[in-house]
């Protein structure tokens, strides 16, 4: 008997090759992402390594020489390596667009956030050892040298206030993170580290070798000075504003999505200029009586159309409150878009999306601008009961059209169990594996409450998920 | 990061070091008590403070003659004043004679200091002193800087160190 087994048809293999081709595409894009990354680490450290081999080009070595200048030798190093770090965070919180590419914005804040405090020490242990090391050269105590700085040599008095105001800074943004001061102030305590910057500035032209004429060191630390100020001032101050007059946004309908929870639609000018994905987020600013001094982040929660750009808000707080009663025609200006809880971070082919709450916002947008073929997207969503599943409809409609299978978990969590699950899937055994079986091998994207989306990702790396395949936008800074 | 470019930027930056190193040798070694003691011979430098720098040279240099023949400091400098090299800071120019005699330094003179403002004078005014009394004591141009007056130690021990080079001091 001839054999009956189905040739692949045509049409078939074409498919087979375009979902090769897209997984090849997909990896290509993951594996420049990979190599930009790891160029950029690269700089880093190679501004470390720069910084020490000018100062020991300067002869820096003849510090260790001798038991006395060590002290000095050390305490200049710890300025240099203080400063250059420094510089690496203001560029770091500068939102350029290729490090927001490349690592993600909140990414890149994680490690400017990482880096305050060894910075802090660094120039604390600069200041002390150069009291200790210049005192011991002039017969004082470190508190009599320090007060001889501060009386007699040139800058040296601003240099002490910015140690200070660096020491406010840090020392705030520690505390921000416990939640004991509001956002607003360490936002503006935050401010001063320009200030410091800048007092610090002058003393390093005087008293240290790292302007001095004639050295490349001095064309190192010009460089680096112009460039961290500069990006800021053209990343964080002139693109946005030139791009919110350019797009001129203003509110078109403010629709309410269950209680307390509203959408928001902005229409402008060229709104596909602004590139901006599903899963992107902006810092928006409402000119509206009450609103204009308060500028917040929020996701996208459509894919933008090119005509206008969707959020959706919940009134967690003061600021997000005031949106509710937002009037249409109110103007609106923004920083963005930011971020790559998107497309753009995709490893593989299968992805599943899993929000709760108010998480669902970038989550139903980057469903809507994902490329994926039928089945390959699995979207679980979680809310406490059937009215915090927000987008309810539009998602369930979203996943019809992409063939994405939807599961969604509501009601409160089980008593007494460290679990992201409803009280009822918990009970039926169910696990992120039961939900989407395809997991292994898929990208996750999880966006909900920060001890929420932990237990996910725990769970995620408990199934063996690379980090690289794990995504979380978190809402709280 | 992967351990490649680990690897990678781990090379990249000692190579940036090295070479840092490498451009600063010279200095290092100039710094070096000893290696400056077997570059250069007695006599060679004796000779050469009297050619070196001396176009404004002043002063009584009591034994212009080289000491070669003296036997008991036979190494040592000869008795003198040395003119140091003018050394140009972005705050002024700086230029110091060494005195040497019974090869010891026995005094520094400030020929020129910084100027170019109040403020540096002042600085020069305060520093210079500092300097001197260090350098009489270490009996060497190897001295810590003066915080609050680097580019004015920096040039008056460089202007001294060439002084002290003319002169075949070698501390
Ligand atoms: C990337 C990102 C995307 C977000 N997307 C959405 C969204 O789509 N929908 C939504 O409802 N919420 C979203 N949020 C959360 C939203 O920004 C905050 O809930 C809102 O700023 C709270 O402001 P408030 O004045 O109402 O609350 P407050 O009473 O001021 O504070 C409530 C909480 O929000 C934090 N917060 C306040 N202002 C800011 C700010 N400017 N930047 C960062 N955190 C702040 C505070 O630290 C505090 O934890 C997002 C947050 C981030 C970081």
């Amino acid at each position: 008997m001839t054999s009956t087994a189905p040739l692949p048809t045509k049409a078939a293999t074409r498919r087979n090759n375009v979902a090769t081709q897209r997984e090849t595409q997909i990896k290509k894009r993951y594996t420049a992402r990979l190599r930009r990354g790891d160029l950029l680490e690269t700089i880093v450290y190679f501004s470390v390594a720069i910084v020490l081999a000018l100062f020991l080009a300067d002869g820096g070595a003849t510090y260790f020489l001798s038991l006395k200048d060590v002290t000095t030798g050390i305490g200049i190093v710890t300025g240099l390596v203080g400063s250059d770090l420094m510089l690496i965070m203001l560029i770091l919180a500068a939102r350029i667009p290729v490090i927001d590419r490349t690592f993600g914005h909140d990414k890149a804040l994680a490690v400017h956030r990482k880096l305050g405090k060894p910075v802090l020490y660094l120039i604390l242990a600069h200041m002390f050892l150069l009291m200790v090391g210049y005192g011991i050269a002039q017969g004082l105590n470190p508190i009599a040298e320090a007060i001889d700085m501060i009386v007699n040599q040139q800058d040296m008095s601003i240099a002490f206030i910015a140690t200070g105001l660096l020491i406010a800074v840090v020392v705030t943004s520690l505390v921000i993170v416990r939640r004991k001061l509001s956002y607003e102030f360490w936002y503006i305590v935050h401010l001063l580290s320009y200030g410091a910057i800048l007092l610090a500035l002058p003393h390093q032209f005087t008293q240290g070798m790292m302007f001095a004429e004639g050295t490349w060191a001095r064309w190192y630390w010009m460089a680096l000075y112009v460039g961290a100020l500069a990006s800021i001032t053209i990343f964080r101050v002139i693109i946005p504003v030139a791009s919110s007059l350019r797009h001129d946004l203003r509110v078109s309908s403010v629709d309410i999505e269950a209680p307390g929870v509203v959408s928001v639609t902005m229409t402008g000018r060229d709104i596909n200029a602004l590139r901006a994905q599903g899963g992107q987020f902006f810092t928006w600013r409402f000119w509206a009586p009450n609103m204009w001094w308060d500028a917040h982040p929020y996701s996208l929660s459509a894919h933008p159309d090119g005509r206008s750009l969707r959020i959706t808000v919940r009134d967690l707080g003061k600021g997000s409150a005031r949106l509710l009663s937002l009037k249409p025609g109110t103007r609106v200006s923004f920083e963005g878009p930011y971020g790559i809880f998107t497309d753009a971070s995709r490893t593989t082919k299968k992805a599943v999306f899993v929000g709760a709450g108010i998480g669902i916002t970038p989550i139903r947008a980057i469903l809507e601008s994902s490329d994926l073929d039928p089945l390959e997207a699995t979207v679980i969503l979680r809310g406490s009961d059937a009215q915090d599943v927000y987008l309810w409809q539009e998602t369930y409609d979203l996943c019809v059209e992409k063939s994405a299978s939807l599961r969604v978990l509501v009601g409160h969590r089980p008593k007494g169990v460290n679990t992201w699950l409803s009280a009822e899937a918990y009970s039926k055994g169910e696990s992120l594996l039961t939900l989407a079986p395809q997991i292994k091998n898929s990208d996750l994207y999880i966006c909900g409450p920060t001890p929420w989306t932990d237990l996910v990702v725990r769970d995620a790396k408990r199934l063996g998920l690379h980090d690289h395949q794990i995504h979380a936008e978190r809402f709280d800074f | 990061m992967r351990a490649r470019s680990a690897f990678f930027a781990g090379m990249g930056s000692a190579a940036i070091i090295a070479i840092g190193w490498q451009a600063g040798v010279g200095t290092l070694v100039s710094a070096l008590p000893e290696s400056q003691a077997s570059a250069s011979g007695t006599s060679n430098s004796a000779s050469s403070a009297t050619t070196s720098n001396s176009s404004t040279s002043t002063t009584d240099t009591s034994a212009a003659a080289p000491a070669a023949t003296t036997a008991p400091v036979a190494s040592g400098p000869a008795d003198g004043t040395y003119d140091g090299s003018v050394v140009n800071t972005r705050f002024g120019t700086v230029q110091v004679q060494a005195v040497i005699s019974g090869g010891k330094i026995t005094d520094v003179i400030a020929v020129k200091l910084t100027d170019a403002d109040r403020k540096s004078i002042a600085i020069s005014q305060q520093v210079a002193p500092m300097v001197r009394s260090e350098v009489l004591t270490a009996q060497s141009a190897h001295v810590a800087n003066i915080s609050g007056g680097t580019y004015t130690t920096q040039a008056y021990l460089q202007s001294l160190q060439s002084a002290l080079d003319a002169a075949g001091f070698t501390g």
